[in-house]
């Protein structure tokens, strides 16, 4: 309820003499005619696209592979729970892999809820996921702007060449063949 | 079991007054009262100090072999006699404590020791963290950031130990374990199915189970539970969920009539897990198996949704908001017609007491002669003693064989109100004969119930309420049907085989349509606004005594399991 004590009437201020003939105008358009003459920044997108600096412009996600070409995802849930905007679902299942424990079975981002804040690339102990230099993202409906782990995995394919994947090293944990010495490394350890 | 355990039950004593004869200890420079007869270090837990430990739990016989909790104690020199920081450390775990008694956790020694302890444990560890599901709860990890060193100085390869499968229901990655033993011990002296066994020494020892043998047995979760680190984990909830973003709930197991004190571990209004809690003399630190996992009805998508009502050949989907009307007007419209003494409810054991008390107390101001029947009882063999194979008296955990949570406390309240009442069985005879024209039957089980008998007598009802959860011969042809919320999704309280009153939570919304059984039956029973089982429960201890005081299950201190 608004009580009328709680209305506050503001009075338009009168024009002065200069404000009634339009002075005020040429002030602001001192700026304009100033820029005129600068050199000019705008570029004619979509024609002309901007350079970027790749390494850490935050823009479309893309999950990365690993050197046999499978999601490099441990399915940590690290990136799931630093997101401050709570875009990431993960469901995580048992990996097919006989040298990997756990892998992402599904993976959702909704890019239109991300804030592209660069939190989950932070969190990813194993370099997983990551910011790419794509920005002109457009899409039809919002479905289709969920993106899952296939179209996560064809952005890193589009960017890798732009962006290489940095391949960190995580644990020092390697098989020493206590009962099958052939085994490949786990999960983290190496190159994954 | 020949090894004793010393560590005494109760974390929280009794509750009697005994501080006269309480021993008075000092730790790190501060008396303690404590319980006599405990370990300094359960002590020093309930003191609120969080002294690090692996192979000591106050429900298992005591090993003292994972040397983490070591302390200082002052003892009488041996050459002048006077009192003195001993030179070596006690494992605290296995020294009892005493009147007058000295020690402290606070000394770079223990300090030392700790960390050393912890640089052991972790030497073939495969940090692997990330994928493993008991991060987030892990005493390795907690102890590690609190008592260890922030790095590895180890340069060798670690051993790799591969992951066992090493029963139906559970995993063991060996590579994780810190050879505590805990859950070889409480499969010799709680489960006393003895299917856990150390192999090998040292660096190689390794735990295992017998070629053809798996652990399989109707506790074994709680090895699960027990296991400080990731080492056994539970299938069902295998990288389910992290355990952060889980929300827990105080429940009650609806099992059995035992009464399990539990935690209910949901995400997102989904039930992911249930955990036992700490409940001295009705489940200790435990929970059977068919509990732990027979939460899975919950989510079972044939469950009915929303209430049914049946005009004549006509169904139709009433609105919540209406249903107080209905059934007030048919059963009045009945007790017209057929008389007061046709009318009956049947109260499920299945009910919290809140929920029965509110229908008994409905049904009776519409119908004074109403007869109010104890509800189907469903039962499986015979009570199941543990120690596999001990007697009554000796058990440390009994799953009954009634199994529902709360026929006690539907009966009490039979009894307390008074009037006509009857058992199922006599209910349903007299039904076929034709004695009831309008009923109100609550189900909720989560198995099939219905008996042939009363299949039958349906047709003899003029009128009738069934309040159930899945689709049987009753909902079928009832004039109204009422969906029961699972118990996650209701609040109230139980009461045991022994008669104990203990409250449970709601952890998760009911199902899109549906109502909580509270809420509807205390707007049917006239009252108004928001039911909570504290408030109902107030209003019925106005009547029954008996239930003006709960018990509610003792907090623990952290780390405590
Ligand atoms: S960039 Fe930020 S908001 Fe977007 S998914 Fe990552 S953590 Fe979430
Ligand atoms: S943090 Fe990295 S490894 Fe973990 S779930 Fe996210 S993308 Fe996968
Ligand atoms: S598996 Fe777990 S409970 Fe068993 S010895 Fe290893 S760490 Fe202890
Ligand atoms: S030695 Fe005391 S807890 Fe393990």
């Amino acid at each position: 309820m608004i009580r009328d004590e709680d209305i506050l009437n503001v009075d338009e201020p009168e024009l002065t003499a200069s404000e009634r003939l339009y002075f005020p105008i040429l002030v602001g358009m001192r700026t304009t005619f100033r820029h005129i003459f600068k050199k000019k920044i705008t570029v004619q997108y979509p024609e002309v696209q901007r350079t970027l600096r790749v390494e850490n412009y935050r823009g479309v996600h893309r999950l990365n592979r690993d050197a046999d070409g499978r999601v490099a995802c441990v399915a940590c849930f690290m990136c799931e729970t630093a997101c401050p905007a709570h875009c990431i679902h993960i469901v995580a299942g048992e990996s097919p892999w006989e040298d990997r424990e756990k892998y992402p079975a599904q993976f959702d981002i909704d890019e239109l809820r991300c804030i592209y804040c660069g939190m989950c690339e932070e969190a990813c102990p194993v370099d997983a996921i990551e910011l790419t230099p794509e920005y002109d993202l457009v899409g039809r409906t919002r479905e289709e702007m969920i993106f899952d782990k296939e179209k996560l995995l064809e952005v890193f394919d589009r960017t890798n060449g732009v962006k290489p994947r940095k391949n960190p090293k995580i644990t020092g944990y390697v098989a020493t063949g206590r009962r099958n010495g052939s085994e490949p490394p786990r999960p983290g350890a190496a190159t994954s | 079991m020949p090894r004793e355990s010393r560590g005494g039950s109760p974390c929280h004593g009794a509750g009697t007054d005994r501080s006269a004869d309480m021993p008075k200890i000092n730790i790190d420079n501060e008396a303690i009262e404590c319980r006599p007869g405990v370990p300094v270090l359960q002590a020093a837990l309930e003191a609120g100090r969080d002294v690090p430990h692996y192979c000591y739990h106050p429900g298992l016989s005591i090993v003292a072999s994972c040397r983490l909790c070591l302390m200082e104690m002052q003892l009488p020199h041996p050459k002048t006699g006077e009192m003195d920081w001993a030179p070596k450390l006690f494992p605290s775990c296995q020294t009892p404590v005493k009147d007058g008694m000295v020690v402290r956790f606070d000394s770079e020694k223990v300090r030392e020791n700790q960390r050393e302890c912890m640089e052991y444990f972790l030497l073939n560890h495969p940090l692997d963290c990330p994928v493993c599901d008991q991060a987030g709860e892990c005493h390795l990890q907690d102890y590690s950031f609190k008592f260890g060193h922030s790095e590895s100085r180890m340069v060798d390869q670690k051993l790799k130990n591969p992951k066992k499968d090493i029963g139906p229901r559970t995993l063991l990655y060996q590579d994780r374990c810190v050879m505590c033993s805990r859950c070889v011990r409480f499969a010799d002296e709680v489960s006393g199915t003895h299917e856990l066994c150390i192999v090998n020494r040292g660096s190689r020892a390794e735990i295992d189970v017998f070629p053809g043998l798996p652990l399989d047995n109707a506790l074994q979760g709680n090895v699960v539970d027990i296991c400080p680190v990731g080492s056994l984990l539970d299938k069902d909830f295998l990288f389910k969920q992290r355990v952060w973003f889980l929300k827990a709930t105080e429940s009650i197991c609806p099992g059995c009539s035992t009464g399990c004190a539990i935690r209910v571990d949901h995400h997102r209004e989904v039930v992911q897990r249930l955990k036992p809690r700490y409940n001295p003399g009705v489940n200790d630190w435990w929970m059977c198996d068919e509990g732990r996992f027979g939460f899975k009805y919950v989510h079972d998508p044939r469950r009915i949704g929303r209430p049914i009502l049946r005009r004549g050949g006509e169904v139709e989907r009433p609105n919540w908001d209406d249903i107080p009307e209905i059934v007030t007007y048919r059963f009045e419209q009945a007790v017209e017609r057929h008389g007061v003494d046709k009318v009956a409810a049947v109260l499920s054991p299945m009910m919290a007491c809140e929920e029965a008390w509110l229908l008994a107390k409905f049904i009776r101001s519409v119908a004074a002669e109403a007869t109010l029947v104890n509800g189907f009882v469903p039962v499986d063999g015979d009570d199941q003693l543990f120690p596999a194979g001990c007697a009554t008296d000796e058990a440390k955990f009994t799953i009954r064989r009634e199994k529902c949570p709360n026929r006690r406390g539907v009966e009490m309240i039979v009894s307390a109100l008074g009037g006509n009442a009857c058992a199922f069985d006599e209910f349903v005879e007299r039904a076929g004969k034709g004695d009831f024209a309008a009923v109100w039957i609550v189900g909720g089980y989560p198995k099939p119930w219905v008996p042939k008998a009363m299949e039958k007598a349906v047709g003899e009802f003029r009128f009738s309420v069934v309040q159930d959860m899945f689709p049987n011969a009753l909902t079928e042809v009832a004039s109204l049907v009422l969906p029961t919320c699972a118990w996650v999704e209701r609040e109230g309280c139980f009461v045991n085989h022994a008669g104990r009153i203990q409250p449970f939570e709601r952890a998760i919304e009911p199902r899109e349509g549906a109502k909580r059984d509270g809420q509807y039956l205390f707007d049917i029973a006239g009252h108004s606004g928001l039911y909570t089982g504290e408030r109902v429960r107030e209003m019925m201890a106005a009547e029954i005594p008996a239930f003006a005081e709960i018990a509610e299950a003792p907090a623990v201190p952290v780390h405590q399991h």
